[in-house]
């Protein structure tokens, strides 16, 4: 579904990416780990099309197409879905509102119809329980003036709605208590399906113990210096990413 | 002044002269407003706001506003074929009276005492007689409007009548080059409320000058809600100043909502004058393709206890230039006084200009006043954040403007006519713009 091939992305004049490989296939979860500043955020956020990172090596496809060549609308109609680390607060739009236009954008190019008010409502009704949030949230302002867990929430109430192909959760954990941790990895769980594949992105291994990655990565100093099971990840949370470091610096190196 | 631009005036004057009272009166406020001309920079609440182009203009008074001589019902045959004079008084969610070309063509409109008429036919009742004038100050532009003056809205309300219904004095013009100078007044005697709103439109492309004077008096306890559309033609000048005396615990709400014109210069002045007079005054303007756009609030905290807000917001897209400048003074007795100015603006372009003037200016330490103005682009992480939804570029911007103009409609709430106005609002959204980065 997702095939990385030796991917460099620079901001401006500083290498961040210096060759990552990376092949994800339909079905899997595959977990990114790593330090602060490894380049797993930028990793993300170039997967879905922000501005201001040049890709200056390298190839991204995604189902047969040249991902990094569509506009992030472009992908998410494909199929891609980031939840964001720091999700925008938008007042003046209604969740409702964006939910609905995100999801005939989705719909109109699948050659499907629009869903109207009442069809939608009903389609949302049944996700909003499965995060734990009431229609009240449906009515509120995009993230304004919602808590950290709330906002995450919304993250994934969104993915539910647009049931992505390919989800890229970028930091979903953090800021996050245990109880908001849970309700999140369920909803996740949830939406686990052969159909679909998913990236998380994490500093910490605790959202592994809720969300069980098929694969681990661990990315530092802009490249991947070491995959392996899910055991990986309980490594790393014994020994910590000092003894990766080494290797780090090394595939830094030009 | 020169000698070619005041004998418009004189000959502007001369034409309106044989129907209308009070003529030397007027005669004295022409004279008045010639010796000091237009304003211009030399003037620092015209700072930004040029009027030169009105020198240049061949103006005349409107033709079709003089006859027929003053008595005949308003919607006589004669002005009801004019073609101008047919401003849709359908779809108004209220009562209305419409004016057409400075020119009253609808009925007038009375309940019970509650009078809506053309002030030109009420110029001897005592309301009017102990008023008008005495609240719009001496401004150039008020002179000129003094002197020239034919008609506008007449609205009485006795002590603590409320109409249930909103009130829509709306406007027409289609007179090229025709200068305009609608005179309205409006008194809310004691207790009263009511729901006011002034609706300017004109046919596209003309040019023609509206230089419209309100005044505003409220008694003591009375309510007013006071909503300005502007809808000029593009090609058209707007200059106008609202004038409000305030008594004791009165309110005024005043919402303004600035969409078209070429030029178009708004004054609002309030008069805090008795101890509980309060006043918000909030306004959205866009000013887009070449047009200008100045608000010019004061507020004069005359009395103890008295409040002022003022909540504003502004775009400016392709080479528009829209000015927000406001005062609030606060005066040695005005002790306790609560003055807030907030005004937030986006920017849509390299070219546009906005210019943003809060000023308190406080002469006692008994008060409590901020003010906040900030001016700022349309936030592209935002922007990405809904295409990463699957939204296109187009439609995020046009979804994140909407959202900005909806902060002004949500003024609107417990008025009634936010459903009026959204579509109004949603077709003056500068959707196209340039992406400023």
């Amino acid at each position: 579904m997702l095939e990385i091939r030796n991917l460099h992305v620079s901001i401006g004049d500083k290498p961040i990416l210096a060759g990552i490989d990376l092949s994800v296939r339909a079905g899997e979860v595959h977990a990114i780990m790593g330090p602060n500043g490894s380049g797993k955020s930028t990793l993300a956020q170039v997967l879905a099309g922000r501005e201001g990172y040049a890709v200056t090596q390298g190839s991204v496809r995604y189902l047969d197409q040249d991902l990094l060549a569509l506009t992030p609308e472009a992908r998410a109609r494909a199929g891609v879905f980031l939840a964001f680390q720091y999700p925008l607060e938008i007042p003046g739009v209604a969740n409702v509102q964006l939910l609905r236009t995100a999801l005939n954008s989705a719909r109109l190019a699948r050659g499907e119809s629009e869903l109207d008010a009442m069809d939608f409502l009903d389609t949302v009704k049944g996700k909003l329980a499965l995060l734990g949030m009431d229609e009240s949230f449906l009515y509120r302002a995009v993230n304004e003036g919602f808590s950290g867990g709330e906002k995450k929430r919304n993250e994934i109430l969104q993915m539910a709605v647009l049931e992505p192909r390919l989800a890229i959760l970028d930091e979903t954990d953090s800021g996050l208590d245990i109880d908001a941790l849970k309700i999140v990895s369920r909803g996740v769980n949830a939406l686990k399906s052969p159909e679909r594949a998913m990236i998380l992105v994490t500093h910490y291994q605790r959202l592994l113990n809720y969300i069980v990655p098929d694969h681990v990565h661990v990315l530092a100093g802009g490249r991947i210096v070491r995959s392996g099971g899910a055991s990986l990840a309980l490594e790393l949370e014994d020994r910590g990413y000092g003894w990766l470091a080494p290797e780090a610096q090394e595939g830094a190196r030009p | 002044m020169n000698t070619l631009t005041a004998s418009h005036y004189r000959q502007a004057f001369d034409y309106i002269s044989g129907a209308v009272d009070e003529v030397d009166a007027r005669r004295q406020a022409l004279e008045r407003f010639l010796a000091q001309g237009l304003p211009d920079v030399r003037d620092e609440d015209w700072k930004y706001t040029r009027l030169d182009h009105l020198d240049t203009t061949l103006l005349h008074a409107p033709i079709l506003a003089v006859s027929p001589a003053r008595g005949t019902p308003a919607g006589s045959p004669l002005l009801r074929s004019d073609p101008s004079a047919a401003p849709a008084v359908s779809g108004y969610p209220g009562q209305v009276l419409a004016f057409a070309n400075g020119r009253l063509v609808s009925a007038a409109l009375q309940s019970g005492a509650v009078l809506a008429d053309s002030l030109a036919s009420h110029t001897g009742a005592l309301a009017v007689k102990r008023h008008l004038g005495q609240v719009a100050g001496e401004s150039a532009l008020t002179q000129l409007n003094a002197a020239l003056w034919q008609d506008g809205a007449y609205l009485h309300l006795p002590a603590d009548s409320h109409p249930d219904q909103a009130l829509f004095v709306v406007h027409t013009a289609g007179e090229a080059d025709a200068m305009l100078h609608l005179r309205h007044l409006v008194i809310l005697e004691a207790g009263a409320s009511a729901v006011l709103v002034e609706h300017y439109t004109g046919t596209a492309d003309t040019p023609y000058w509206n230089n419209i004077v309100t005044e505003i008096v409220l008694g003591e306890g009375a309510r007013l809600t006071h909503i300005v559309l502007t809808e000029e033609s593009a090609a058209a000048t707007h200059t106008s100043r609202v004038a409000v005396q305030q008594a004791r615990d009165s309110i005024y709400h005043a919402v303004s909502v600035s969409l078209g014109g070429r030029l178009a210069r708004r004054e609002v002045w309030v008069n805090l004058g008795e101890a509980g007079a309060g006043c918000q005054l909030d306004g959205l303007f866009i000013a887009d393709a070449r047009r200008h756009v100045d608000h010019h609030l004061h507020v004069e905290h005359a009395a103890p206890h008295t409040t002022s807000r003022q909540t504003w917001r502004g775009m400016a897209a392709g080479r528009g230039r829209g000015i927000f400048d406001a005062r609030v003074v606060v005066q040695p007795g005005a002790q306790k006084s609560d003055a807030l100015q907030s005004s937030r603006n986006l920017l849509l372009s390299p070219h546009a200009e906005i210019d943003v003037k809060p000023q308190l200016e406080i002469y006692n330490d008994d008060v409590k006043c901020g003010h906040g103005a900030t001016v700022g682009q349309l936030d592209e992480a935002q922007v990405f954040y809904l295409r990463s939804r699957g939204i296109d570029a187009d439609a995020a911007r046009a979804l994140l403007l909407r959202a900005f103009a909806e902060e002004a409609l949500v003024l609107l709430k417990g008025t009634g006519l936010r459903d009026w106005m959204e579509p109004h609002l949603a077709a003056a959204l500068p959707i196209e713009m340039e992406n400023p980065a």
